[in-house]
């Protein structure tokens, strides 16, 4: 693959704090540079039902609201409702990145919502395709994982990208 | 009747001479009124309380140092006494019927369950007529009896309105009987039988769903206060079977929580830690050893994942279970309250086998996958897990639930193996106590007397002065096979007589006989049985070349250390034995119960039409019309009104397999489940006429093969009205315990899309529906798919 590519993964979860595990030691990735990541989003949906994101991390694993470009694009895949309870939904206005200003309708966060049992979560991460076997090593309590290779420079490839890695979230 | 004039060994008990004069008329006439009076029993006749709980092991409860809290066990075992030498057959109904009867399972027709009526007289699931049950004989000499739980006596294929009712409990000694009649039983949805009739799935109160465990109390209870209302001196034996610990393991989680965190350290722990109770407790000797298995991996790796998921299990399991405890405590409390606690002999034997392993290595969320020979990875367990609730739907009723089988290893602590394995004390040893104040002088001891579930029977007609019959409807009798053991509640040093028996399950063999255990298990996995694992055990198998190990009890417990190579003289002793034994038992042909998987299989059914006219409800599983992996059409005359209608034209079982023909939002539509695996929905397009209407579902299977895929076409008034593909048919089995209904959908529904609407009746009529099962144009094909069908029910039985 060339380094234009980017690989969208979705990896779901029994257990949420295992999730977080995961999540963390992904943005530590991120952090140090040692994947090329334009963003991670954890969602955990709460033992009444309530799907909410719970963590994020940009493409220099910062997380929660020190948002930097990156981020935006996977925050950008939900739904406003989604986000409102978060303070990254608060900074979502502010987001620049190129995917988040074409406001993608990935019908990711439905998605999730649909397939994710009360007490379980699911990370998102989107990164450059030359991450994806440390980034699939590092993601090592899921249960499941789907992903879909996208161009970089394509608003448009991104939303079929989740589309196809969404698809067998609940087979 | 007094005493005296009764000779109680031909039953039923002949009507005594008349000892008064009759003359023309009653002048002069003298009665005698003996002739109107009723059976009764010996003078101070106890009650008998008998409680058997279901796929438990001997290191499950707290009372004989297991992680499961047992307070009312615990009472049972204080103030009367622990049996730690008590021995059952290592599967469900076999221990059933050897308990009901004092005689040896083959002996009675119970070499494997219920479910699978085989060709040979040790396997053709019928106690016979020669061999009474202890309940006939109480029955008969005067008490009341009752049946309260889990059955599983009854052949799969006559569990209906045709009967015949000889095989049920109420054919078989018991006055009454609530419970189910099964093997297993879901325990939010059970198929309930009330004496002669399947009254369906009881309704929840409060907003909560039913739950059988907690019901059964209360059955009891009512039954207690209102025979004694109106025999306030007669005694009564009740049979309380549960269908607890048997999967699906079903508990509210206010019961499982209590153990979250518990199993957090695994099975290798728990099993060290039980030992360590045990020892202390005095249940085990103290030089008591755990052996090993690598049938089981180690709890240190597994992933963190696989290590929550199980421990979830265990936890589910161990609330399960606790509850199981606390709903004989509830019944215990009720007779104490009677005033007649002491007055009752209360046998309590937890588990009619060791722990299940039927859930394979990483537990299953429904059961069914297995039993229906559908390999799933623990991968895909975890996803379907996931699809169907995830970890905290695990014990709710949209699950049907069993634990790793590692569990189940660890929950036989301290011996090996499990369920089935009859050659092992895993599957066969199980803790009793006893309680019975007036004959055991020392509450809270300790009995190591070798016992054996066909013991019962003796001991509690030894309690009750009541003599075996030789004779019961003019049938000579087989003599009880066990033997009596009333003296050790008084006498700790009672003789021990109970000196040799021999064990069989699927084809897992043991003789045990003055201490030394052979055992001679079958080399496979317990829990897979299917052609590929059986094959090696046809055409040029030589028992006698299974390995054998050989234990000397009196100085190894728990069967840790193998003297085979040190003793061949013994191994072959017993060995001889075991083949004399086995004749003698009609044990033989050893795996008779699976002869289907060597080509000895039952005629093809020749009926392949069935009718349903009328409110026909809760059929059970065995007895729905055999469409699997058939070509088949259900054909449904309704009446339609003007408006339309909507309800469940026909629904079969529940979301985690099953299939329902119902009309919604003006459409015709047909959902099938695929054990929960696969969902297949096929709906109508246009409108639906009203009037007179027949619909139909044509399913087309593909090919003459197990769960071959298909195409499903909907018609109504002979038009195709919508059709499409199902690429996964259910080969077996759908159910263990859920039942059809015709017009409705009841208890769990099949397609969840109407679950609040359930149990959504049919608004229209329905003057009848008709399954027409296509037979396979080539013969050859029919045959091999009937040995199928054959092999999976005995499979399935083999697990039941």
């Amino acid at each position: 693959m060339s380094d234009e590519t980017l690989e969208v993964r979705i990896a779901v979860y029994l257990i949420p704090d295992l999730a977080r595990d995961d999540f963390t030691a992904l943005a530590g990735l991120a952090e140090a540079k040692t994947i090329s990541a334009e963003g991670i989003v954890l969602v955990v949906k709460d033992a009444d039902g309530e799907l909410h994101v719970d963590e994020t991390a940009d493409h220099l694993g910062r997380k929660g609201v020190a948002l930097g470009g990156g981020v935006g694009l996977v925050v950008g895949l939900f739904a406003p409702p989604l986000l409102a309870a978060t303070a990254v939904g608060a900074a979502l206005g502010g987001v620049t990145a190129r995917f988040a200003r074409k406001r993608i309708e990935s019908g990711i966060g439905e998605k999730l919502d649909e397939s994710l049992p009360p007490n379980s979560a699911g990370i998102i991460a989107i990164y450059d395709h030359s991450s994806s076997d440390l980034v699939a090593k590092t993601l090592a309590n899921t249960i499941r994982t789907s992903t879909a290779e996208i161009d970089k420079a394509s608003a448009k490839e991104l939303k079929a990208g989740l589309e196809e890695a969404g698809a067998s979230l609940a087979g | 009747m007094s005493d005296v004039t009764i000779d109680r060994s031909t039953l039923p008990i002949r009507r005594p001479p008349f000892s008064g004069v009759t003359a023309k008329t009653l002048a002069g006439s003298s009665p005698d009124w003996n002739q109107a009076s009723k059976v009764k029993p010996p003078a101070d006749a106890p009650n008998v309380l008998v409680v058997l709980i279901d796929d438990a092991g001997f290191g499950n409860p707290s009372t004989f140092g297991g992680p499961i809290n047992t307070p009312n066990y615990s009472r049972v075992a204080d103030e009367g006494l622990r049996y730690n030498r008590f021995h059952v057959t290592a599967v469900c109904s076999p221990t059933r019927a050897a308990l009901l009867t004092g005689r040896n399972q083959h002996r009675v027709g119970f070499g494997l369950v219920a479910e699978f009526s085989g060709p040979f007289p040790g396997y053709n699931a019928t106690i016979p007529r020669d061999c009474a049950t202890l309940p006939r004989t109480l029955q008969e000499n005067g008490y009341l009896t009752s049946c309260i739980g889990k059955w599983h006596l009854t052949p799969d294929d006559q569990q209906g309105a045709s009967g015949p009712f000889n095989r049920w409990p109420t054919g078989l000694g018991f006055d009454y009987y609530y419970g189910f009649l099964g093997g297993e039983a879901g325990q939010y949805d059970p198929l309930i039988t009330e004496n002669q009739k399947i009254q369906g799935v009881p309704e929840g109160e409060d907003g909560k769903p039913y739950y059988f465990p907690d019901d059964m109390p209360v059955k009891a209870i009512d039954w207690l206060h209102r025979v004694r209302a109106e025999q306030p001196e007669r005694p009564w034996f009740m049979y309380f079977s549960t269908g607890c610990s048997h999967a699906p393991h079903h508990v509210p989680a206010e019961w499982s929580d209590k153990y979250k965190g518990k199993f957090d350290e695994g099975w290798d722990v728990l099993r060290e830690a039980t030992l360590a109770r045990q020892k202390e407790l005095g249940v085990v000797p103290a030089d008591t050893e755990l052996s090993e298995n690598d049938a089981f991996p180690k709890w240190d790796s597994l992933t963190e994942t696989e290590r929550r998921l199980y421990a979830r299990q265990m936890e589910t399991y161990a609330g399960y279970s606790e509850n199981a405890d606390w709903n004989v405590g509830r019944l215990l409390s009720a007779i104490e309250e009677m005033g007649e606690l002491d007055s009752t002999v209360v046998i309590w034997i937890w588990g009619d086998n060791g722990a299940s392993l039927e859930g394979t290595l990483s537990g299953t969320f429904n059961e069914m996958t297995t039993l229906n020979g559908i390999p799933l990875t623990t991968e895909q367990q975890m996803g379907l897990l996931f699809k169907h609730g995830g970890l905290e739907a695990w014990g709710g009723e949209l699950m049907a639930p069993h634990y790793s089988s590692a569990w189940a290893w660890a929950s036989n602590s301290p011996f090996n193996w499990g369920k089935q394995v009859a050659s092992h004390l895993g599957g066969t040893r199980n803790p009793m106590v006893i309680r019975y104040p007036k004959e055991i002088s020392d509450p809270g001891g300790l009995r190591s007397h070798f016992t054996h579930v066909i013991d019962i029977a003796p001991t509690v007609l030894e309690l009750a002065g009541i003599p075996a019959p030789t004779h019961v409807d003019g049938i000579e009798q087989e003599p009880l096979h066990g033997f009596d053991f009333a003296d050790s509640l008084s006498d700790a040093s009672a003789p021990e007589k109970h000196t040799q028996q021999y064990f069989e399950a699927v084809g897992n063999r043991a003789m045990y006989k003055d201490g030394w255990w052979l055992a001679m298990r079958l080399p496979r996995i317990p829990w897979l049985l299917d052609p590929e694992a059986l094959k090696k055990f046809g055409a040029g198998w030589e028992p006698d070349d299974d390995p054998a190990e050989l234990y000397y009890l009196p100085d190894d417990f728990s069967q840790a250390h193998d003297l085979a190579a040190e003793h061949p003289e013994k191994v072959d002793e017993l060995r001889k034995l075991f083949w004399e034994e086995a004749e003698r038992n009609q044990v033989l042909p050893i795996l008779g119960g699976l002869a289907s998987f060597y080509g000895m299989v039952a005629p093809i059914p020749e009926v392949s039409t069935f009718t349903y006219r009328g409110r026909i409800e809760n059929v059970a599983a065995g007895m729905i019309p055999r469409i699997y992996n058939h070509s088949y059409t259900i054909s449904a005359d309704l009446v339609i009104p003007e408006g339309g209608a909507e309800g469940a034209i026909l629904a079969a079982f529940d979301h985690l397999g099953g299939f329902a023909l119902y009309m919604l939002d003006g459409k015709l539509k047909h959902h099938y489940s695929m054990l929960g695996v696969f969902e297949y929905t096929q709906e109508s397009e246009g409108a639906l006429p009203t009037g007179d209407v027949n619909i139909e579902m044509v399913f087309a299977a593909d090919e003459p093969k197990p769960a071959t895929g298909g195409t499903v076409t909907l018609l109504v008034n002979g038009d195709a009205v919508g059709s499409g593909r199902m690429d996964h048919t259910v080969p077996g089995r759908f159910s263990g315990y859920a039942g059809m209904d015709i017009g409705c959908d009841n208890g769990l529904v099949v397609d969840r899309s109407y679950a609040d609407k359930a149990p959504f009746r049919f608004t229209g009529e329905i003057k009848q529906v008709t399954f027409d099962i296509a037979p396979h144009l080539d013969a050859e094909a029919a045959q091999a798919l009937h040995e199928h069908a054959q092999q999976t029910l005995a499979a399935h039985a083999a697990s039941a």
